[in-house]
């Protein structure tokens, strides 16, 4: 290892740990690895790899969807969608769990955001099952794990971010791909909190049908009510395969068809609200891009000084049986993924562990999905697990509290993970049938 | 001290402004060239304002994400130590990500505008020179070294926290 990637690690590793925020952690980083290499114009060249490195069409649409999701989390879509949900599972027990979840998947799904699917749907759902008896702690462990499969059920931006880092891999696929992995860690999410809640009961009564959704919403008039936000679903994804529009395009729809709908169709929204709100969007925006730029700049100096294929070398060395090689690789990301933010933690790490991928036959979509359903499980652990601290936020409980009610919720989704790692076709069937594999 | 906290929080205003306006233009910019793709020829300055507008958005959202404190950090180590260890771990931090805004974005950035300018490349659908697609830079980098200092001044207690830097726009 040259003297320049060790000062990289180190300021990266001592930075982190001081609470620099990480955008700067790796853009800091990078220059002062860049400059142990004695690079010449060391500044100019971090400046303008990052500058280079938002510079790209499609990258708008990250953008575009984190508007579509704040727009989306303002208006009353999440009420709209519990509704829905409880009319199709609210009579079964543990009912309002599932519920919780399978909203958590519509939302996650439509507004392409974890995070907005905690605030929205946590914040009504959480409190609403404190009052049936349902733990706080678990509550909020189970909105915080059942958000994380909006990233894998399209549309999702951080399938954009990843394309974006693996070059030369379709969105539409990705898209496509993500759909079974999510439903499948979503389902498990389901049958592990339907196994936990039978422990529970009502505070003052012991009768358990006091747990279940009263007053279900009849399925028509929920669904009829739904119909225009699910109808994002097919508007973003559904253009896309068909071949009519571009992710960027699309994603530029779905601002539009989001305004029309808090605005116009649900009236939840007042023209005024949305400078703010067009505000918020920007900040996020900024959070998102700044991570992408640095880590552009990171990337770049990280392949010129061959780090992914001495990572590579170093990996194939230990084992050259592809299952032990993506197990290693899985390993290695759930560790990323517990001090990492999804975001850098792809755009770093796909070009680093990519090419190992592409070496033992795994189709580049299929490794996506895998690395984004690894990242999934960090996003709920500490000490970095943003899904994690949003939902104590929005609950307004302990970390400690939750990580614990977390366990059940980990083996749900590393059972997942493991079956998505291990069975291709989970991920590759549905891109396949639609011919957007070659 | 008021009178800069007024100030900090009118400028901050004006770039909350200035960013919903970039992402309304980019919004609108993006549905027009999708009609105009679909039903006409799309006009080639439609995807370099979408870019020009992007990086403005990214950096310009950074700076007030900043402004904020809400670009994610980890503190794991910093949330062990007693307030005021932690307070000298978060002046340091400020000081390394000064450090940053000024030797890359600011200087790093306005070298690289001013080469850009020099070179007169420009963007052909605009008509404007490419270097302004790189001038966000240096004013991105400035904007985050006025705010670095004046975090870091409120961390050693120079001046009194209450000068409005959170929330101010949300």
């Amino acid at each position: 290892m040259s003297e320049g990637l060790a000062v990289l690690l180190v300021s990266f590793a001592v930075l982190l740990l001081l609470e620099v925020p990480v955008a700067f952690v790796i853009g800091i980083a990078t220059l002062l690895g860049a400059l142990a290499l004695g690079r010449e114009g060391s500044f100019v060249t971090v400046a303008s790899d990052l500058a280079n490195g938002l510079n790209s069409f499609p990258l708008l649409a990250i953008p575009f969807f984190i508007l579509a999701g704040e727009l989306m989390a303002t208006g009353g879509l999440a009420r709209r969608l519990i509704d829905f949900a409880s009319s199709i599972v609210g009579r079964k027990k543990g009912g309002l769990s599932v519920v919780n979840t399978l909203t958590c998947m519509l939302f996650g799904a439509v507004s392409g955001s974890a995070t907005a699917a905690i605030s929205s749907v946590g914040g009504a759902m959480i409190p609403e099952m404190e009052r049936k008896g349902y733990p706080r702690d678990f509550s909020v462990a189970l909105t915080a794990t059942a958000a994380t499969t909006g990233l894998l059920i399209p549309p999702s931006n951080v399938m954009i971010i990843y394309a974006l880092a693996a070059t030369n891999v379709s969105v539409g696929a990705l898209f496509l791909a993500g759909l079974l992995p999510g439903v499948v860690t979503g389902l498990a999410i389901m049958v592990v909190a339907v196994l936990v809640s039978r422990r529970f009961h009502p505070a003052g009564s012991a009768d358990p049908s006091a747990m279940l959704v009263q007053e279900v919403p009849l399925f028509w008039r929920s669904l009829w009510r739904a119909l225009p936000s699910l109808f994002m679903l097919f508007l973003v994804v559904g253009v896309i395969i068909l071949g009519w529009m571009t992710p960027t395009e699309s994603s530029a729809i779905a601002v539009l068809w989001s305004l029309l709908l808090v605005c116009v169709f649900y009236g939840d929204v007042k023209w005024g609200q949305l400078p703010a709100i067009l505000i918020n969007a920007a900040r996020t925006t900024g959070i998102v891009l700044l991570l992408i730029g640095t880590s552009a700049a990171m990337s770049r100096l990280l392949t010129f000084e061959q780090v992914p294929q001495a990572a590579a070398a170093a990996l194939l060395a230990v084992s050259e049986n592809p299952l032990i090689i993506l197990l290693l690789i899985n390993v290695a990301l759930l560790c990323v993924g517990v001090f990492m933010d999804m975001t850098p933690a792809v755009l770093v790490f796909t070009p680093i562990f990519l090419p190992v991928a592409i070496g033992i036959d795994l189709h580049p979509v299929h490794f996506g999905i895998i690395m984004i359903a690894n990242l999934c499980i960090g996003l709920c652990t500490p000490p970095v697990g943003s899904c994690l601290f949003l939902g104590c936020g929005v609950g307004k409980t302990k970390i400690a509290g939750v990580s614990r009610a977390m366990i059940p919720f980990y083996i749900a989704m590393f059972g997942a993970l493991i079956a998505i790692t291990y069975f291709e076709d989970l991920s590759l069937w549905l891109p396949r049938m639609f011919g957007e594999l070659d | 001290m008021k009178v800069f906290g007024k100030i900090q929080k009118f400028l901050l205003q004006g770039l909350g402004v200035i960013c919903a306006l970039v992402f309304a233009v980019l919004v609108i910019d993006v549905l027009f060239a999708v009609v105009m793709r679909h039903f006409f020829e799309q006009p080639a300055w439609t995807e370099e304002l979408a870019r020009l507008l992007l990086v403005w958005l990214a950096i310009l959202g950074g700076v007030l994400a900043y402004a904020a404190d809400r670009h994610l950090g980890v503190d794991v180590l910093v949330a062990r130590f007693d307030t005021s260890t932690r307070r000298w771990a978060q002046v340091v931090g400020h000081v390394m990500v000064l450090g940053f805004a000024v030797s890359v974005l600011l200087m790093g950035g306005w070298q690289l505008f001013s080469e850009r300018l020099d070179s007169g490349q420009m963007m052909p659908g605009l008509g404007v020179p490419r270097a302004w697609f790189y001038f966000v830079l240096p004013v991105g980098g400035f904007l985050i070294m006025c705010l670095a200092i004046e975090k870091i001044l409120i961390g050693l207690d120079v001046v009194k926290e209450g000068s409005e830097e959170k929330g101010v726009v949300s």
